[in-house]
């Protein structure tokens, strides 16, 4: 995982292509690459509780090459732990979760944990559509429906969350 | 002249005979003529000018009934007839004009034949006698001239574009007109005859009958002066095109001059826009740049700001469960697998694969260097401490960026809207540099037209020199000779009686143009009573004078309805000077009164003007016939009741029947 090609597929690369295409004349777009989408959808698809399978409705295929995803492996690996540490509904026990995140990477034993990390990717594209391209239909529509994604966003979860917060549980995590 | 009966036969929409007569009665001397909107009255006015002169305003040059045209079979034929009683000069005449369509074979209309056209009379025994077909024309032109016609026979349409005409004095030919109306053509032919460029006048014949056998040079001269008179005549009649040209130039400067003052706010508005055009573009890019910036911002960040929540929760489970550091200070992989090769611990206890020490040490290593999960953890927790740091601030980032973003939106639907608001304003004004183009193409035409007739005046002069000249020295040939002697003498007294009668012509012209101006005068400021009166100069231009201050309010502009006065004042000023002068012991001055035909003339005027013109309009012309829309014509009635004599209405069957019925 992360050091091969990625394929979003169906209706997933369809909404994919909507994320990243030009919405005015000066050739902005909501997300610059297919990697930034893959780089932020778990996440949003975690915290939204959001996971699909893939998409075999039709053909469509959009990609992310190899190089971009290994140059990335760091962040992208970040991601990963994230959701394995965290993932509760997925595995109850603790070291086991800690195993996922930081053992079992790489190896035949994580198999279905990138099956399920690739779920919450495709779920993450889901939500994102929905909140920012849905119903939009000039450039102003798009980033007003952006704004309003972080602010909800900001709302719901990081207006309790402060920077200093989890800079004192890195401390504290580290003595 | 008096109108009696006008007879129509398939002219038009008038299918069939129909037969309209005028009331003659001296003191109910007006006939109505009422009906809506495209009934038949034009038509019915243009039947009088078809059949006097033969020719219409209608765009459908045919003039047969459609109703008729459509029954017609094959090879059949029909006419177009139009007959008009008339009295002149206490002889009454029909005047007739006729015109024959037929089909082809095929049941096509042909191209009609051309009219035919007779004046009938009844002579002194009370027979009806026929004017020669030759002579039609000139006795038509007796009766009345065309060109006089169309102010006796006008429409409402036309009637503002007259009223421009007779206040410009547009043509010679008006003021002969007006001239003979007022029984001064007598006068103008008899100065005609003594003196004019014809070789029949009397002065020119004279010229031609020189005796040129006593000196050969007489001859020469007479061809040479009379080259001089065709030169000098030449550019008589150019200065009069000048003239013209340069009076229809002038007003269009004017008129433009008018439309660019006007219009001047238009330039500025026009480079307002462009500025505030400018403006909107810049917003649109500073716009498009910004929303870059925040799109950058986002996507530097976004990883970093979603995760914040999962990190602050993964690092409190880590740190509760104490996962972070369970290593040993400053011990590597390489020591415990020394010791475990050597079989005994630092402390002497035994290891073999398995025991409990063998474990325990296995254990160890996880959580030493270099692939310990501790020191994967470790790493683990630096990344969310600097993740945490790139993604603190991209909320409050994102906002502000997006309320410059907006601010732009409503800057940009501010400007949008004033150019919107520009542009409507700009909607109805002309181009002002298209107009000053034209105004100065305009210009540069009447300053040539001033060139060209300044050298045509030095031209002139120096052939008029030159005709003297040479008359003179033809006079001092010619009286050389004794018969040549003679016919100076008898051109001396031609020329005497010449300057007698233009004596007293241009004395009794000027003593009638100032009737005529006190009596339009009159008839004016009784039917428009603004403060303003009329004047007449010498070639009967109608100026129209501010005289009163206190109604002036600097709107020198004549409306529709000043305009129409103008007109009625006019002709009924001429008609009833024509009429007066019917009585006049000065036999010198005849004229003939004529009758007034008018189509819609009332709908530019309001309630009480329309009292006032029908209250004058009887009085002053001999018969009145009045085509008119049903609610001005009742308001006619009301005013005119008393002197109404013949009723009709137009009974409109569809649009190709019309029947005149009298009510």
């Amino acid at each position: 995982m992360f050091d091969k090609e990625y394929s979003f597929r169906g209706s997933h690369a369809a909404k994919v292509i909507k994320l990243t295409a030009s919405f005015d004349q000066k050739n902005n777009k909501v997300f610059a690459r297919n990697f930034d989408v893959y780089l932020l959808a778990p996440i949003v698809g975690f915290m939204y509780g959001r996971s699909a399978p893939i998409d075999r409705e039709n053909n469509e295929k959009t990609d992310i090459f190899p190089d971009i995803l290994i140059k990335n492996k760091n962040d992208l690996m970040f991601n990963y732990r994230l959701i394995m540490l965290l993932d509760k509904d997925y595995e109850p026990d603790f070291d086991e979760r800690i195993n996922k995140a930081f053992r079992y990477y790489g190896t035949e034993k994580a198999q279905p944990d990138e099956e399920r990390y690739d779920s919450y990717v495709r779920g993450g594209v889901d939500v994102l559509y929905e909140k920012i391209m849905e119903g939009a239909k000039k450039p102003d529509d798009y980033l007003k429906n952006l704004y309003d994604f972080i602010e909800e966003f900001e709302e719901r979860y990081n207006s309790s969350v402060s920077t200093d917060s989890i800079l004192n549980l890195c401390k504290l995590a580290r003595s | 002249m008096l109108l009696k009966n006008l007879r129509l036969t398939n002219f038009r929409q008038f299918k069939g005979e129909q037969l309209i007569s005028f009331s003659t009665y001296p003191d109910r001397n007006v006939t109505i003529i009422m009906g809506e909107n495209g009934s038949g009255k034009t038509t019915l006015a243009q039947a009088f000018t078809w059949c006097l002169y033969g020719d219409t305003d209608f765009e459908d040059k045919s003039m047969l009934s459609k109703a008729v045209a459509l029954n017609m079979l094959p090879d059949e034929e029909a006419s177009v007839r139009v007959e008009l009683d008339l009295v002149h000069n206490g002889i009454e005449y029909t005047i007739i004009r006729e015109q024959k369509y037929s089909k082809d074979s095929s049941g096509n209309l042909r191209r009609p034949s051309q009219t035919t056209f007779k004046i009938a009379f009844k002579g002194a025994d009370g027979q009806r006698e026929f004017v020669p077909d030759l002579e039609t024309e000139i006795r038509m032109k007796e009766i009345l001239p065309k060109e006089l016609s169309k102010y006796f026979f006008f429409d409402g349409e036309r009637i503002e574009k007259m009223s421009k005409e007779i206040r410009r004095g547009k043509s010679k030919e008006f003021a002969e007109a007006v001239k003979s109306l007022l029984g001064l053509s007598a006068f103008t032919a008899a100065l005609n005859h003594l003196k004019s460029r014809s070789p029949s006048s009397v002065i020119r014949s004279y010229d031609n009958s020189y005796d040129a056998g006593s000196d050969v040079r007489i001859a020469q001269y007479t061809k040479e002066i009379d080259e001089l008179d065709d030169k000098i005549d030449a550019i008589t009649r150019r200065l009069a095109e000048i003239d013209k040209e340069e009076a229809i130039a002038q007003d269009k400067c004017d008129e433009l001059k008018e439309k660019i003052v006007k219009f001047k706010d238009s330039e500025d508005l026009a480079k307002e826009r462009e500025a505030l055009r400018k403006k909107l573009n810049g917003l649109i890019s500073s716009k498009a740049s910004s929303t870059a910036v925040l799109l950058r911002t986002f996507n530097n960040n976004a990883q970093q700001y979603f995760a914040k929540k999962m990190m602050k929760d993964a690092l409190q489970l880590l740190s509760e469960a104490d996962k972070l550091d369970k290593g040993i200070p400053d011990i590597h992989e390489r020591t415990i697998k020394f010791l475990i090769d050597r079989g005994s611990c630092i402390c002497n206890n035994k290891i073999e694969f398995n025991n409990d020490a063998y474990k325990a040490l296995m254990k160890v290593l996880e959580y030493i260097p270099p692939q310990s999960l501790g020191s994967l953890i470790g790493q683990f927790v630096r990344d969310c401490e600097s993740k945490s740091k790139g993604g603190s601030s991209l909320f409050e980032d994102i906002s502000e960026q997006y309320r410059i973003i907006r601010n732009f939106e409503t800057d940009y639907a501010d400007v949008e809207n004033k150019i919107k608001l520009i542009e409507e304003r700009l909607v109805n004004m002309e181009n002002v540099g298209l107009l000053q183009k034209e105004l100065i193409n305009y210009e540069r035409r009447l300053n040539y037209l001033k060139k060209e007739r300044d050298e045509l005046n030095i031209e002139q002069g120096s052939y008029e020199t030159q005709k003297k000249l040479k008359i003179a020295e033809r006079k001092e040939l010619t009286l050389k000779d004794e018969a040549n002697r003679k016919i100076e003498v008898y051109k001396a007294y031609a020329q005497y009686m010449y300057d007698v009668l233009l004596d007293e012509y241009t004395q009794k012209e000027t003593e009638t143009r100032n009737q005529l101006q006190k009596t339009v005068n009159g008839i004016f400021k009784h039917i428009y009573n603004g403060g303003l009166a009329l004047s007449l100069d010498e070639n009967y231009n109608v100026n129209i004078i501010v005289n009163d201050f206190r109604g002036y309010n600097s709107d020198v502009e004549t409306s529709t309805a000043q305009s129409i006065s103008v007109i009625f004042a006019f002709i009924a000023g001429v008609i009833k000077m024509a009429r007066d002068s019917q009585n006049d012991e000065n036999e010198m001055l005849v004229s003939e009164p004529y009758p007034l035909v008018m189509d819609a003339p009332l709908s530019a005027f309001d309630k009480t003007r329309i009292q006032t013109v029908c209250d004058i309009l009887p009085k002053v012309a001999e018969q009145v016939i009045i085509f008119i829309k049903d609610t001005d014509g009742e308001l006619a009635e009301t005013h005119m009741g008393q002197q109404v004599g013949a009723r009709y209405l137009f009974d409109k069957k569809n649009e190709f029947e019309t029947y005149l019925v009298t009510r």
